[in-house]
């Protein structure tokens, strides 16, 4: 597995990066798209429990930035940028399955059945990178609990929890106020509090 | 002003300092109760940090690659539909408008042409000139119909009514 560099640390290559897309070199978006494909996948797939919605939602996310690279003016990291489209991208897919799927929203075996296997954007469902990846119990647990929230406040928590992102980087990333974040945080941690006392206590 | 939600989220998370630290913290009603509480958000952080921030992400190039390949795809349409619309900006446009107008003009000219009115026959004119003499013929009128038969055929109908006799200029010359 390839590892990713920190934001952090890259900061001044990736604003050249972006500069250089900006001016419409698809090689410069490949080196952003292998920096941060995996925290992008793995962050969509907390969101929505199924690879093949991550990596659809994953690439969409990553095709819309590159047609709207030339806005980016620089004044929030490219990291907090991409995740404002992220988040756009998977909390209205989130919405408009919910209402077609009434309620066989995050059941992985119903999604690769009904995957078309020659689909354009996506390996064969019997392919997938995840399939052959047992989700032990207690994975199980934390995704069914997750699952309870609402996408704005699965986005807050999984960003606060697995991303250590500042309040104001959410705040962008999801276009509402500090405030909104901090209050999101609250009812999200209390939720899962109560879903899954009896997991994280005996771990 | 923030509210107990707020407050309390950034207590958990130690973004709480100095005054107002020390202002919520006094505000608790059961101190030892909201500790326990801030203890087990963090512990719930904790593990979902553990639990889920290391996802494997199999098929990492195949994910670059499709993404190349679509990008590869739309640039190649821009480029196709670059050099379709400088084609068309330039001579073609020019040629397009040109025609255009010329073909306006031409229409506008035998539209006005189809519409005029024709020139008044001498007949006509006699007819509207024509002044019956009230001493003689007090009752007398004379009306005048024009109609349109069969498209350009038109047809003049003088109406007269209680003449003696017809006034010598209404003979046709």
């Amino acid at each position: 597995m390839q590892i990713e560099t920190p934001p952090a640390q890259t900061e001044v290559s990736e604003i050249e990066l972006v500069k250089r897309c900006q001016r419409g070199e698809a090689k410069a978006f490949d080196e952003l798209v292998t920096r941060y494909r995996t925290r992008i996948f793995g962050m969509i797939y907390n969101m929505v429990h199924n690879e093949q919605d991550a990596w659809d939602l994953a690439q969409d996310s990553f095709l819309k930035a590159w047609k709207s690279i030339g806005r980016f003016r620089g004044k929030s990291s490219f990291y907090t940028w991409i995740y404002r489209i992220v988040m756009n991208v998977t909390i209205d897919h989130m919405r408009k399955k919910q209402i077609k799927g009434g309620g066989a929203e995050f059941d992985d075996r119903i999604q690769l059945k009904e995957i078309e296997p020659a689909a354009k954007t996506a390996p064969k469902a019997d392919e997938l990178p995840f399939e052959r990846m047992e989700r032990g119990e207690l994975r199980q647990k934390i995704d069914n609990a997750i699952a309870q929230l609402t996408p704005e406040h699965r986005a807050v928590i999984l960003m606060k929890e697995t991303e250590d992102m500042q309040y104001h980087e959410i705040a962008e990333a999801l276009g509402c106020s500090i405030g909104t974040v901090m209050s999101r945080l609250f009812y999200a941690r209390k939720r899962l509090q109560n879903l899954l006392k009896d997991v994280y206590e005996n771990v | 002003m923030k509210t107990f939600e707020e407050k309390f989220t950034a207590w958990v998370d130690g973004e709480l300092t100095g005054k107002e630290l020390v202002e919520f913290e006094a505000s608790l009603p059961d101190r030892a109760a909201a500790e326990a509480e801030k203890r087990e958000m963090q512990k719930l952080g904790a593990f979902l940090k553990q639990e889920l921030a290391a996802q494997p992400f199999a098929n990492e190039e195949f994910f670059s690659h499709q993404i190349r390949e679509e990008i590869g795809r739309d640039q190649t349409a821009q480029d196709r539909h670059g050099t379709r619309s400088t084609w068309w900006t330039v001579p073609r446009l020019a040629w397009v408008g040109a025609t255009a107008i010329a073909l306006f003009v031409l229409f506008s000219v035998m539209f006005v042409r189809e519409n005029a009115p024709e020139s008044q026959s001498p007949y006509l004119t006699q007819i509207l000139n024509a002044r019956v003499d009230p001493v003689e013929n007090p009752n007398a009128t004379i009306a005048m119909f024009e109609s349109q038969k069969n498209g350009d055929e038109r047809v003049t109908v003088l109406w007269t009514e209680g003449l003696k006799s017809l006034p010598a200029e209404f003979a046709a010359k």
